[in-house]
């Protein structure tokens, strides 16, 4: 027989235990804030993301025309004072629709992935907990992975398509369809994290002192397997950028005149061929960098999640 | 006769796969809106010639019985007819596929090329230039959209500077198409000793691949450096050192200790490809496969989409059985 031990061993996140929740946050500020200074790509990326944002949110003030206004008198001229990322072949000053996109382009991303995340971690958490207990519920999640396995053996953005394509082409059906193909991603990610979790100590303790499933799955288990989903929210939001991108670009997606960094660089494709590259190449360069901004983001936070590196940190904080 | 039953239990493993991607397919294209019958007769059809057309596609009876009759032609290898292109579609396919496949597989070996040496530069510099180059690069490669990317490489090598053939199809119109053999246009050619339509084949591969193969090094990178990091501090490897070990022995053993986990990664990638290289396809209007499924949900064609998901599934299950031999090759500890 094991002897039960008398402190937790202490899962993946720890918690910090005794301070006072004031001094806890002042703490995570600090450290935080010492992370951006000795990793200045982080806070570049939190930079751009936090620039994108704004700009998505004046652009009505920002922006120097109407992003859906064509003026037919100054189309396909290249960047000068008056338009300093050009006009398109229709004439819709390049700047203003560059602004204007991310309100489009943000909105779907960030709601896609959230309906993912949320219900892949559920199903995820659910899934790993009774994974080989006996009875309907192990048959039940073994069910869930072999329907995720389907469902990833799919050509991802040819399913997207199809999936736009059932639901008719709108925004809502763009969200729909991302927010489908990334279930999977949260679902084996939270699984994996689940089963090792669960063979933690203060999960067997929760259980035996008779702690109803439901409760330990939402005390124990999922603020303890978060970490991982929280790193892949962000890089997952970049993503689902270039795909709502790349469904826009094959028409399948967010239609013109609609602002949309994707659908941009459609228009401006042929244009790009006889040489005239600002309608393409400016959008282009937008979506690529605020892709980038939450990929580093994405990193940043991997490396806040990874406790080893942490304690690293934290050390030099206190000794500094 | 373990490694034949080790493949046998991979292969019946992946029937009810299979089985499952056809369903989900076929009960997705069926909840698209709009009747096919109607579609392909028209405007100007009678309620009657619709209904007979109804009947004569299996469209009338329940949705059960239109998946047993989908799946008895698939057994007999009848994908259906496109529309589009009036021609059975396992015909389309079979010259379509392979267009697909030459591209990408050229994509993904100078992503190899690429990734694998920068991967294990970075890995063993780990504070150093290359390391914080090799991070950035796989960053940036996975912040890139491919098909903007090749917009600019056409701007620059075709625009600008006229270096490449201009960047439509996979060989010169003026150029007679080789002989097929495999499908891949620029080893036909090679075979039938085709130098013209070797050379304007080539030509137009230049810019695809690039594309791919710089954005596709990206994961590789990761992957590579992540785990030879992971190998190069592992106890076997301490150990090596402990003994003496040259350190270029050291770090052979490492590379071969990290090659399960990037052919893994390349296996994934090799897959997501032929459908995610459809955004490359349409750029260099490639003809393949991806840019055909795309058309066909665009225009509610419905059986190229039901084919390519089939072909690309069957493709990416290959494709991971090959890997699983090669592990079996690689790694002796799965042979026990």
């Amino acid at each position: 027989m094991r002897p039960l031990p008398l402190t937790s061993p202490g899962g993946p996140t720890a918690p910090a235990g005794r301070r006072t929740p004031g001094a806890k946050v002042k703490f995570a500020t600090r450290y935080f804030l010492r992370l951006l200074r000795t990793h200045p790509s982080y806070a570049a990326g939190y930079v751009i993301v936090t620039v994108v944002v704004l700009v998505a949110i004046a652009a009505p003030v920002i922006a120097p025309y109407s992003p859906i206004t064509a003026d037919p008198s100054v189309y396909l001229q290249g960047p000068s004072l008056a338009h300093p990322f050009g006009t398109d072949n229709t004439g819709m000053d390049v700047l203003s629709r560059v602004i204007y996109a991310p309100r489009i382009d943000l909105a779907i991303a960030v709601i896609g992935t959230a309906i993912s995340a949320i219900i892949g971690t559920l199903l995820g958490a659910w899934v790993g907990y009774f994974q080989g207990t006996p009875g309907i519920r192990n048959i039940a999640s073994g069910t869930t992975m072999r329907a995720a396995d389907v469902l990833q053996a799919f050509p991802v953005f040819v399913f997207a398509i199809a999936l736009v394509a059932v639901f008719g082409q709108s925004i809502d059906s763009v969200i729909f369809a991302i927010a489908f193909v990334n279930i999977p991603i949260y679902l084996r990610l939270m699984r994996s994290q689940v089963l090792s979790i669960r063979r933690m100590r203060y999960v067997e303790a929760a259980f035996v002192s008779g702690m109803p499933d439901r409760f330990i799955i939402r005390d124990h288990i999922v603020p303890n397997a978060i970490g991982p989903v929280l790193a892949q929210l962000s890089v997952n939001i970049g993503w689902s950028i270039l795909l709502t991108a790349g469904l826009s670009f094959v028409g399948a997606g967010v239609r013109a005149p609609t602002p949309e960094w994707g659908a941009m660089i459609a228009t401006g494709f042929p244009n790009v061929m006889t040489g005239q590259w600002w309608p393409s190449v400016f959008p282009g360069l937008a979506l690529a960098v605020t892709v980038y901004g939450f990929a580093l983001i994405g990193t940043s936070i991997e490396f806040m999640a990874d406790p080893r590196r942490r304690r690293t940190l934290a050390a030099a904080q206190v000794s500094a | 006769m373990a490694v034949v039953r080790y493949i046998a239990g991979r292969l019946a493993f992946l029937i009810p796969q299979i089985i499952g991607i056809v369903l989900v397919s076929f009960l997705l294209i069926k909840a698209v809106p709009g009747d096919p019958a109607t579609l392909m007769l028209g405007p100007m059809a009678t309620p009657q010639t619709i209904a007979e057309l109804r009947a004569q596609l299996g469209l009338d009876k329940p949705l059960p019985v239109q998946f047993l009759i989908y799946v008895d032609k698939l057994a007999h290898g009848n994908l259906g007819t496109s529309w589009q292109t009036t021609r059975p579609v396992l015909d389309d396919l079979r010259v379509r596929f392979p267009a697909t496949l030459e591209l990408v597989t050229y994509g993904m070996l100078l992503a190899l090329v690429i990734g694998i040496p920068l991967g294990v530069a970075s890995a063993l510099g780990k504070r150093g230039p290359l390391a914080k180059l090799g991070g950035f690069y796989g960053l940036v490669a996975g912040a890139l959209p491919d098909f903007w990317l090749a917009l600019i490489l056409i701007y620059i090598f075709y625009s600008l500077l006229g270096w490449v053939a201009s960047p439509i199809g996979r060989i010169d119109v003026t150029v007679t198409t080789p002989h097929m053999i495999t499908g891949f246009y620029t080893v036909d050619s090679l075979l039938t000793g085709n130098w013209e339509a070797f050379r304007s084949s080539v030509h137009h591969l230049i810019l695809p691949v690039l594309t791919l193969g710089l954005v596709n090094a990206g994961p590789i990178l990761k992957m590579t450096q992540a785990t030879m990091e992971r190998t190069l501090e592992a106890d076997f490897s301490l150990y090596g050192r402990l003994c003496g070990l040259p350190e270029k022995l050291v770090i052979r053993r490492a590379f071969r200790n990290a090659l399960p986990s990037v052919i893994t990664i390349v296996s994934v990638l090799y897959g997501f490809l032929i459908g995610g290289a459809v955004l490359i396809e349409i750029v260099f209007s490639w003809g393949g496969a991806g840019q055909y499924a795309v058309q066909g949900v665009l225009n509610s064609d419905f059986n190229p989409v039901l084919g390519f998901v089939i072909f690309s599934a069957l493709f990416s299950l290959v494709v991971y059985l090959i890997v699983d031999l090669i592990y079996l090759a690689i790694d002796p500890r799965i042979r026990r």
